[in-house]
């Protein structure tokens, strides 16, 4: 019996998004723009919406003079993403 | 997006931070050529020139201190992104900055003058500590063979007059700080062109 993916992590951007900052502490929008190759707005859209999941906390300050948007995982969205890829595991064996 | 689609965005998104350096070498470099500079200005000064207050050329390392604090504010405002392996690294060598000073104040406290005999034995073995865990978290074996060689010179520094341990330092910190220092910087530049 398969298991639905995660609706908020089956999209590329916000799979990637998740995908990176599972592997560093805490990034910068800039960096997650960069590694991402996504638009500043179509990156913002993301973020949010995984915020709002609970997926990722998102801080901003500001740093010299200038706005700065932090992100990190949350526990929860730790939690999710291991759930995904778990889940995308079942599917491929099946495949095999 | 298939699962297997979903799998390689995964993977690649993993590989693209993993291979994020942000150790540049710059640190390495600083206290390698001023303990380098010191150890060696020390011992010239003490077997050569006869200076009997040549150990205050150790103040330079004040001078770095502040030079570091500023660096490291500057550096943590201008950081895109902290890694795991930037936190583990930074908390080995605030712990061994703290193990250096306070080994210094217990032989002192415990031994008096004679502090002297045992400090440069002991802070080369301390030396490899923080050169060795970063080497493995690194994954940059430079940095590991320097510890080792750091290890090397504290047993040879019991087999050798007390006069000539200075010069052990300065090897310990061409091997094992300046030339990794060195080889970091040049991987960090072709990360930034690449």
């Amino acid at each position: 019996m398969f298991k639905e993916l995660d609706p908020i992590l089956h999209t590329p951007l916000r799979l990637a998004i998740v995908s990176l900052l599972i592997s560093v502490k805490e990034a910068e929008f800039t960096f997650i723009k960069e590694k991402t190759n996504a638009t500043a707005g179509n990156l913002s859209v993301q973020i949010s919406k995984l915020k709002e999941a609970g997926y990722i906390d998102v801080v901003k300050q500001f740093r010299d003079n200038y706005p700065q948007t932090i992100c990190k995982i949350t526990p929860e969205g730790v939690r999710a993403f291991e759930t995904y890829v778990k889940n995308l595991q079942s599917y491929l064996n099946a495949g095999n | 997006m298939s699962s297997a689609e979903s799998l390689m965005l995964i993977e690649s998104m993993i590989n693209k931070a993993k291979n994020q350096f942000s150790e540049d070498g710059h640190l390495y470099l600083l206290w390698g050529w001023v303990v380098f500079i010191c150890s060696l200005g020390q011992y010239i000064g003490m077997r050569f020139l006869n200076i009997q207050s040549s150990a205050y050329i150790w103040l330079l390392t004040i001078l770095a201190v502040i030079y570091m604090v500023f660096y490291l504010v500057r550096n943590k405002k201008q950081r895109r992104v902290v890694t795991y392996t930037d936190e583990v690294i930074g908390a080995t060598w605030i712990a061994f900055s703290i193990g250096l000073f306070l080994t210094g104040f217990i032989l002192g406290q415990v031994l008096g003058a004679k502090f002297y005999t045992v400090l440069n034995p002991i802070y080369l073995t301390i030396y490899g500590i923080p050169t060795f865990v970063s080497g493995v978290v690194l994954k940059f074996r430079p940095l590991q063979t320097g510890a080792a060689v750091c290890w090397g010179l504290a047993v040879l520094s019991t087999f050798i007059p007390v006069t000539e341990h200075l010069l052990l330092i300065a090897v310990a910190m061409l091997v094992a700080w300046i030339l990794p220092g060195y080889l970091l910087k040049r991987r960090y530049k072709n990360q930034s062109v690449n």
